[in-house]
């Protein structure tokens, strides 16, 4: 049975709603209160950090690396509470908590208004104005608290599966509703979504180890985990904590292997299918040589929007299909990643390199692929190519192309194709050749600067100058931005070709 | 030496021509490992070679001109440029840089101490000597004091926000929402940063220096950012400023394009220290430098006030206290540099011997870690 996410807004109904759908499926019931309570017991003070949120102006380092532990401890509280059965959980868009997750129903309540409105003038004794404006102001701050830990709108309401409106519609009724939904085959767990849960957990529960083990609670880690392995990416000047990261997660449940990679940064290469033998592997690894960065590889199958089927044509995921009604959401890791483990040995290869920073893999529509792009990872490039295999070249370009162009609105890192990539990275002859002109005309503008210095004095000082003092502000309008662009540019060539750019 | 069109330009020789490169290149170097504007070195530097202040000041703006642009492109690739923040600023800054304008030149053609250093150019030199001193004095101390502080453990090593959180309380309508920055800034404050800023910038090029600082500490914008939008604004207000000291005859393209040659190539390698270096440390070494530079400049200003006859001592101290002035100001330049070089190598060493991948074998009944 799927974990019903319900979230709503206080004095709204949703509480009562969720509590009366867990009565009535006879689920377990677990809301916000119970997961803040817990993170207040870590050391995540959320009274505060919701203070913070609404009351100062940025979003602080100190507050993102709260919220990052604060949503570890949501998620493995959720995760726990749901790997013991059926689980009915009422907050604020909690579902954004199981990205690649499908056993869960997303529901939305809508509340009556003047319901609201007299249930806040009721319990909270104010008068009519001052409701109106708690209200305002509480939904206000929630909107704010949403867009900070999970990066959405509350009110997209694209990110449900079900809204309900209490308009009209009574809080018993709208209950058995949810209950008939709860039930379809559509929200029931896959081996697939529940290993994807897994994973949820052991990340989670790898952040909250990290967080409150005082050796490393200060470090700057970033945790992705695939198929029970553990990648822990650290940053050059934390590399003492390298041999105490596998003490500090030594023995946690579910954790088969645990590797470290020291990076500067990281770099997202995203593809459908790896090789480590092929030119753009040596390129990306070249590149995170240079930049000192950790690759972290997702393998992406295209499934066509959200929500689509995704062809399954390996033997695992043809024995999940029976159990699902015919729909299912992703696939199990090792089944999308292909028979020829090509996608693993990509990834034992960076590890043999220093510069892994974990791999897994996503199917499904575009949303899916931006949900599995960590946001508490700061990428510094995506690489995108390789994908679409099953189209004729033109539309994979268009696609590829089209994809990117999407991803430019979700994840801050410039997009790079392998083939800018290349551009980048190499000095082409084209490229030489411009350098060289810039060169030139460097050594040239100079020689006329310091050949000629009483005429350029004297426009810029001098009798000349009094004559005409424009000419100085054009000269230096156009001389200054001139010199430096060539110069530049001539460096930048330079510091490519020494490979130290 | 005898300056040329009376008291405006130095005479260029092989000897001092180097001296600027050089200058160039241990402000580029600091430049790119502080984040912000190295004219704190570059201006009393050049004043130490006998540059007059308000060339030095204009000839420096004409070299970031550029500089600022090519950086500004590089940021806004990274996403890094908040142009609705960067605009608001400049809409400021440019009247602040014209009253700063107008100040210098006003202050230089009252001339003063002819035949000394900087011309005769004393009272504008010790305007800019002043606020020079004042500004980098506060900025300086306030860096220092973030930078070695006893923190608690839970507020990791970011910047201090005590000062962005109050301003933020203060009930200062119409706010403005900066979306790349994330933060949300009481409007009259932004403006207010711009005008100081240019005038800063116009006073002594050290605008920058003041505007990453302020908008980290006083906005709480992130640093990354913070740098971005003041490029992106100061190659507008720079431009602005390098145009209008030109007008008024104050820029030597000559000391700019010398500038240029050393300063971009410290900037790639000042960028690249900061990769490797902790944060703390890096605005431990900005402030020790920016504090040096502050006395650099104090020393020197006994010689102005002199010049202008409001302190009398022998003639024959002069070329002390300016030697020390620039033995100081090149020991911090020069030892800034070399301590940002020697934290670069010794970290591209360091992370040649980890081992950069530590594998842990799990499996195991026996827990052995490989």
């Amino acid at each position: 049975m799927p974990i019903v996410f319900v979230s709503g807004v206080p004095f709204g109904g949703g509480e009562r709603l969720a509590k009366e759908l867990a009565r009535k499926l006879g689920y377990a019931f677990l809301d916000r209160e119970e997961v803040v309570a817990r993170a207040n017991e870590s050391g995540i003070p959320v009274g505060k950090l919701e203070v913070a949120l609404v009351k100062k102006p940025a979003v602080q380092e100190r507050m993102v690396r709260l919220r990052d532990r604060y949503l570890a401890v949501a998620t493995a509280t959720i995760c726990e509470k749901a790997a013991a059965g059926n689980l009915v959980y009422y907050g604020r868009a909690g579902h954004h908590l199981l990205p690649g997750v499908g056993h869960v129903l997303r529901v939305r309540v809508v509340p009556e208004p003047a319901r609201r409105l007299e249930t806040v003038m009721e319990r909270l004794r104010l008068p009519r104005e001052k409701a109106e404006k708690f209200i305002r102001d509480v939904d206000e701050d929630i909107r704010a608290w949403v867009r900070f830990v999970h990066d959405v709108d509350m009110e997209d309401l694209q990110k449900y599966d079900l809204v309900i409106n209490l308009e009209k519609l009574s809080l018993e009724n709208a209950a058995a509703a949810l209950c008939s939904i709860a039930e379809l085959p559509d929200f029931r767990p896959t081996p697939a979504s529940q290993a994807a849960m897994q994973e949820r957990l052991l990340r989670a529960r790898a952040r909250i180890r990290l967080a409150l083990d005082e050796r490393t609670a200060d470090a700057d880690l970033t945790v992705r985990s695939s198929e029970g392995v553990l990648t822990i990416t650290y940053v050059p000047r934390q590399a003492q904590l390298a041999p105490l990261i596998p003490d500090v997660l030594g023995d946690l449940p579910g954790c088969r292997e645990i590797r470290c990679t020291m990076a500067s940064t990281n770099i997202l290469w995203i593809q459908e299918a790896f090789r480590p033998d092929s030119g753009t592997y040596r390129e990306v690894n070249e590149l995170a040589r240079r930049w000192g960065a950790a690759v972290e590889l997702l393998q992406y199958r295209a499934g066509g929007e959200e929500g689509e089927a995704v062809p399954v044509e390996v033997a695992p995921a043809a024995a999940l299909k029976a159990g699902t009604g015919g729909v299912e959401d992703d696939l199990p890791e090792a089944a999308a990643g292909g028979a020829d483990r090509s996608f693993e040995r990509t990834l034992e290869a960076l590890v043999q390199e220093g510069r892994s920073g974990g791999g897994h893999t996503v199917a499904g529509g575009r949303d899916r692929l931006v949900g599995a792009i960590s946001r508490s990872v700061p990428y510094s490039l995506v690489v995108v190519d390789n994908l679409f295999l099953d189209k004729s070249p033109a539309a994979r370009t268009r696609m590829t192309r089209e994809l990117a162009m999407f991803l430019t609105d979700h994840v801050k890192a410039p997009i790079l194709s392998t083939a800018d990539l290349s551009s980048k990275l190499h000095l082409g002859r084209g490229e030489v050749l411009k350098a060289f002109a810039a060169g030139a005309l460097v050594v040239l503008l100079y020689c006329a600067i310091f050949l000629r210095q009483e005429g350029l004095l004297n426009v810029l000082g001098g009798e000349a100058h009094k004559a005409a003092p424009w000419v100085a502000s054009v000269l230096v309008a156009l001389l200054a931005p001139v010199v430096s662009v060539l110069y530049g540019n001539l460096l930048a060539s330079a510091m490519k070709w020494l490979k130290m750019d | 030496m005898p300056m040329l069109f009376g008291d405006l330009f130095i005479h260029l020789t092989w000897a001092n021509a180097l001296a600027l490169v050089l200058l160039g290149l241990v402000g580029g170097v600091i430049s790119g490992f502080a984040g912000s504007g190295a004219a704190f070195i570059m201006t009393p530097g050049m004043m130490n070679l006998r540059v007059p202040g308000v060339v030095a000041v204009g000839s420096n703006m004409a070299h970031r001109f550029g500089n600022n642009m090519m950086g500004a492109k590089r940021h806004a690739g990274l996403g890094n440029v908040d142009k609705r923040l960067s605009i608001l600023l400049l809409v400021t800054a440019v009247i602040g840089v014209q009253i700063a304008v107008w100040i210098n030149s006003t202050l230089f053609k009252m001339g003063g101490g002819e035949g000394h250093e900087g011309g005769g150019g004393a009272m504008s030199n010790l305007y800019i000597s002043l606020i020079f001193i004042g500004v980098l004095t506060f900025v300086g101390a306030f860096m220092l004091r973030d930078a070695v502080r006893p923190r608690d453990s839970k507020e990791g090593s970011g910047p201090s926000m005590k000062l962005a959180n109050m301003l933020s309380r203060l009930p200062l309508p119409p706010y403005v929402r900066f979306p790349v920055a994330d933060v949300r800034i009481s409007l009259w404050l932004v403006l207010l940063l711009g005008l100081v800023v240019g005038f800063l910038d116009g006073t002594v090029a050290i605008g920058g220096f003041l505007g990453v600082p302020a908008m980290i500490y006083l906005f709480g914008v992130p640093t990354t950012v913070a740098t971005g939008s003041e490029l992106f604004m100061a190659m507008f207000g720079g431009a602005w400023g390098a145009i209008s000291y030109a007008y008024q005859g104050f820029v030597d393209l000559r000391l700019s394009c010398l500038l240029l040659l050393g300063s971009l190539m410290g900037v790639y390698i000042g960028a690249y220290g900061t990769k490797v270096v902790k944060e703390v440390l890096v605005r431990l070494v900005a402030s020790s430098i920016i504090l040096l530079c502050v006395v650099s400049r104090a020393v020197a200003v006994p010689v102005y006030l002199r010049q202008l006859n409001f302190l009398h001592f022998s003639e024959g101290w002069e070329p002390w206290l300016k030697g020390v002035s620039t033995a100081i100001l090149f020991a911090a330049g020069v030892g800034g540099a070399g301590l940002v070089l020697f934290y670069v190598v010794k970290a591209t060493l360091e992370r040649r011997k980890v081992h950069s991948t530590l594998l842990v074998r799990k499996a195991a009944a026996d827990g052995r870690v490989s």
